[in-house]
């Protein structure tokens, strides 16, 4: 009792002490400036995801000009939002509580107005013009270029100095837990910086990926939950005016909170090439995260007790409270995510692009909102109009709720799609109906955002603190009088009386901690990885493939084509060999991706031809009918085949991506060298009912000739090859029109540009072995890819619809009969060695060529179209023009003699 | 690594309760800021008209 005694003395002459000092001074022209400057960079950045988003429904919109594609202006909204809107919303905030919390005002005026030059203008305006005009890094979180980078920086380095420092002066022994939130922010975020955005570009590949997982998660982690949770932890018992419910609580939070989200760096990597024990060691701190959150969330709800009237009427609580239910949801959510049963299913869907809207607006802007509001009522001659705010809180409220259902609704239905073997543009159109939603959320979220800011300036003016204030009365805080509190300078809480330092080494402590082990020691063991596995002959990329790489950066390639092949039955089958650590030893900075609205692209080598890459980088939909990608005629001089030395040089890199695993001879070594893998997770389908060909082994690409390509006959009844040959028009329509033409004449949009133009269907008659052959391998050399991802089913009724398209002409004349003798010597002379003796396409020189010769067993091309190609060759292939070589009479006798080869089955038994 | 994260974790939990259930005075201690906040709110309410001083009052050393 005597101890108690003389602590509550003790602290109650504190207090009076403190009454009779002076009050710091706080900087509100500063906490007006940057509240301006966030909602105005708030609404800008908004306008930027709201087109992007719409972009995904209208490719085309605004796709003429480079400062407006997608990728530069999806870098500046993310980046907007993070410096912009919550950077200015968070600086204003820590001018209003530092001095209320430190009892001493920020360092310097100046300083602040320097800050805020820095901040908005070095920072936030000349980042967003120069990624438009092209000068950005493709790292997440990190995408304004070095030299803005080096500003913010130097703006953590000053916030140090204006906002650390006078906690660090104070010499507070009982720094309240908002106080511990901002020092732990600013340091980290500080440190953590350079990590994500300088590193990257130093160490490569694999290695440098682990570094961005770390900047990745600490840019949520780091800067935006513990300045967003230092403003819920003040405004809740500012507008109770009751302590919140255990600071001892709040305490164990904040220690949970900064030792843990550091390590969750790499769950954004689960099954990459990253060595496993740095997975499981995120995904286990993921899991701890949750549950420090729920602790968090807890005692900031326990803090409202019995208030749940002013919860509901004031509305910056409201505002609060909402973010801090978010705040619990969207935790839970990523630690449930990062589970690999979970991970392995969602990952790069749009379920994650819900989570991280709810995490950046349902949890971080809500609660930033709120904590503008608070102050905005609290600063003489300042007040909001709380009609607008109550409909700004409603309008966010709802527009953001549907747009997080609807885009983890889209994630399921792409993770869906993306297990089976539908080809990928499936997933594209089965979520085209949920982008559109998405796009129409936005704008009740723009709305609300207008509305916010309108009432801010709106407000009734008043030189004196609003009335709605309710000031803290001497009840609120008996209980503090009642309590048991040490004495200051007490034996042994004499250490404790430097909280605030043990909060700074924390911060560098725990910051070292996540760097070593989530970086340096997974990137020790890849480093030696690499030097143990890697192909001696593995070549760097040219100078030509090299400023591609940087282009396709630049434009934001990254953000919708990841370029790693995760260890996952579904992602080998669809891909390839899982990406080993090797392939991206020269990778400066990484391009791995986080999610994937087109295919993987790191298996792109002897894809695609490069007429079918230029013609889908001029225009995607000129190849890929319901293509979202954005157009890039910038890199041409106004068609597909005249693209300027950047369009060629992103031609150049997109092809050298998976060269050096199949060059290297990789794969087959270590098949030779290892023992078969157990196959339950990856199992063979070669027979034609199987919906894909997963391989057993990892191999380098899908798409090689496979001799074990089905035969596909169509229906022998003829009620069922009628309804096939329908179902196969419409896929035709839908992913073979755009090259061969709504006809089947070869004359579709993409035809103009490419070389040996799309084959007219309608121009010859195919047996099942050949169109089958076709649709299973492709053909090399053409822009013909595979499309053995279809079911077999589709691929039939593919056939039945392509046989349709061949008119029959009758038997053969006497005189054309006659001359069959005359064509075959001619064929034996002129035209053996590439299509064979016996016309099967397999003369001497065919192994050489790309596109194989012509098998006439297998394809009976019309008088026309086999006078046709006599008399012009086909462009594109090996094959010459003969009407200098050859009579007319010749060239007669050669087309019925190839049209005499033609060995249809001998029977069509529908198999 | 699932080790060292599980142990320290734990470590520090441990930690915590133990000088939360050892120490009574370290609860009257950890628990002081959230009353002190709220003592400064009330100094800073009481002071109406420096709500709105003039921000050149600030120390202006940097």
């Amino acid at each position: 009792m005597t101890t108690l005694a003389q602590n509550l003395s003790s602290r109650n002459n504190q207090a009076n002490t403190r009454d009779l000092a002076a009050l710091p001074s706080v900087e509100y022209d500063l906490v007006r400036a940057h509240v301006l400057a966030s909602l105005v960079t708030l609404v800008i950045s908004v306008v930027f995801g709201i087109t992007v988003a719409t972009k995904f429904s209208f490719p085309e919109f605004l796709g003429s000009h480079a400062w407006l594609t997608w990728g530069r202006l999806r870098y500046n909204h993310t980046e907007g939002i993070f410096f912009g809107w919550l950077g200015n919303a968070f600086l204003a905030f820590f001018y209003y509580a530092v001095p209320r919390l430190a009892n001493r005002p920020v360092l310097s005026r100046k300083l602040g107005w320097f800050l805020f030059w820095i901040w908005n203008f070095a920072v936030v305006l000349s980042g967003w013009t120069l990624v438009l005009a092209g000068f950005s890094q493709p790292l997440e979180w990190a995408e304004f270029p070095l030299v803005v980078a080096a500003f913010v920086v130097l703006a953590f380095v000053l916030m140090v100095f204006e906002f650390v420092l006078p906690f660090l002066r104070a010499r507070l022994s009982d720094l309240y837990v908002s106080g511990w939130y901002i020092i732990g922010g600013i340091v980290f975020t500080m440190l953590a910086y350079p990590v994500g955005n300088v590193v990257p570009n130093l160490v490569p590949g694999a290695r440098g990926a682990a570094f961005s997982g770390l900047w990745i998660h600490d840019a949520v982690g780091l800067f935006v939950t513990p300045f967003a949770l230092a403003i819920a932890y003040y405004v809740i018992p500012a507008t109770t005016r009751r302590p919140i419910y255990s600071h001892f609580l709040s305490m164990v939070g904040f220690w949970l909170l900064f030792f843990m989200y550091p390590l969750n760096g790499t769950h954004h990597y689960v099954y990459s090439a990253i060595p496993m024990s740095a997975q499981k060691g995120a995904i286990v701190a993921s899991a701890y995260l949750g549950m420090d959150v729920i602790l968090v969330v807890t005692n900031l709800l326990l803090s409202l007790r019995g208030n749940s009237d002013t919860a509901s009427k004031d509305i910056p609580l409201r505002f609060v409270w909402f973010g801090v239910v978010a705040y619990l949801v969207v935790s839970l959510q990523g630690s449930v995510q990062a589970l690999m049963p979970v991970n392995r299913f969602i990952h790069f869907t749009d379920w994650v692009i819900g989570h991280s809207h709810l995490a950046m607006i349902g949890f971080a802007s809500f609660i930033a909102l709120g904590g503008i509001a608070h102050m905005w009522q609290r600063i003489a001659g300042t007040s909001y109009n709380a009609r607008m705010m109550n409909w700004s809180f409603w309008l966010l409220a709802i527009g953001l709720t549907l747009m997080v259902a609807d885009l983890t609704i889209a994630g399921l239905v792409e993770a869906q799609v993306w297990q089976s073997s539908a080809p990928w543009i499936d997933s594209v159109r089965a979520v085209g109906s949920y982008w559109l939603v998405r796009t129409l959320s936005g704008l009740p979220i723009l709305a609300g955002f207008v509305l916010f800011w309108t009432g801010l300036v709106t407000g009734p003016r008043s030189e004196t603190v609003t009335s709605a204030v309710r000031p803290v009365a001497s009840e609120d805080v008996a209980a503090f009088d009642n309590d048991s509190v040490a004495a200051p300078g007490s034996s042994w809480t004499g250490w404790l009386s430097h909280s605030h330092v043990v909060a700074f080494g924390a911060g560098v402590g725990f910051f070292a901690l996540s760097f070593l082990v989530l970086a340096i020691i997974p990137g020790r063991e890849l480093e030696d990885e690499i030097k143990r596995v890697a192909p001696v002959t593995m070549a760097t990329l040219t100078a030509s493939e090299q400023r591609g790489r940087v282009i396709y950066g630049r434009e934001g390639c990254a953000y919708c084509h990841t370029e790693q092949v995760r260890s996952l039955a579904a992602d080998v089958q669809r891909f390839g060999a899982p990406t080993e650590p090797w392939e991206t030893k020269y990778d400066y900075p990484q391009l791995w991706g986080t999610r994937r609205i087109g295919p993987d692209l790191s298996r792109e080598f002897n894809l695609h031809t490069p007429d079918w890459q230029l013609t889908h980088l001029f225009n995607p939909r000129l190849v890929v009918r319901d293509s979202v990608m954005p157009p890039y005629p910038w890199l041409f001089d106004g068609g597909p085949n005249k693209p300027t030395q950047e369009g060629l040089d992103v031609l150049a890199y997109l092809q050298s991506l998976g060269r050096a695993r199949q060059l290297s001879g990789f794969d087959g070594q270590r098949l030779a060298s290892s023992i078969q893998p157990a196959t339950s997770e990856m199992p063979m389908a070669n027979e034609p009912s199987g919906r894909a060909t997963p391989p057993a082994v990892p191999v380098p690409m899908i798409g090689g000739f496979s001799f074990t390509a089905p035969v596909l006959h169509p229906a022998a009844d003829l009620a069922n090859l009628q309804e096939e040959t329908s179902r196969g028009g419409t896929l035709f329509a839908r992913n073979c029109a755009s090259c061969h033409g709504s006809g089947g004449s070869g004359d579709g949009r993409a035809s103009a540009s490419l070389l040996p133009k799309p084959a007219n269907l309608t121009a010859a008659r195919f047996t099942d072995e050949r169109l089958s052959s076709v649709l299973w391998n492709g053909v090399a050399g053409s822009a013909m890819p595979p499309w053995r991802q279809l079911p077999a089913e589709d691929l039939r009724a593919l056939v039945a619809y392509v046989e349709s398209l061949h008119v029959p002409h009758g038997a053969p004349s006497t005189q054309e009969a006659a001359s069959l003798g005359l064509g075959k010597a001619l064929f034996a002379a002129t035209c053996a060695s590439c299509h064979g003796e016996s016309g099967a396409g397999n003369g001497p020189a065919a192994g050489a060529l790309a596109p194989p010769p012509t098998n006439f067993h297998l394809k009976k091309p019309t008088q026309e179209r086999a006078w046709d190609v006599l008399e012009n060759g086909v462009p594109g292939t090996a094959m010459p023009p003969w009407r200098n070589e050859l009579s007319a009479d010749q060239r007669h006798a050669l087309v019925e003699f190839v049209r005499s080869l033609y060995a249809p089955p001998p029977e069509n038994d529908g198999q | 690594m699932i080790n060292l994260i599980v142990i320290l974790t734990s470590a520090i939990m441990f930690a915590l309760l133990l000088v939360w259930w050892r120490w009574p005075v370290f609860r009257g201690w950890i628990e002081a800021p959230k009353y002190s906040m709220l003592l400064q709110e009330r100094r800073f309410d009481d002071q109406k008209t420096e709500l709105e001083l003039p921000t050149n009052s600030t120390s202006d050393k940097w």
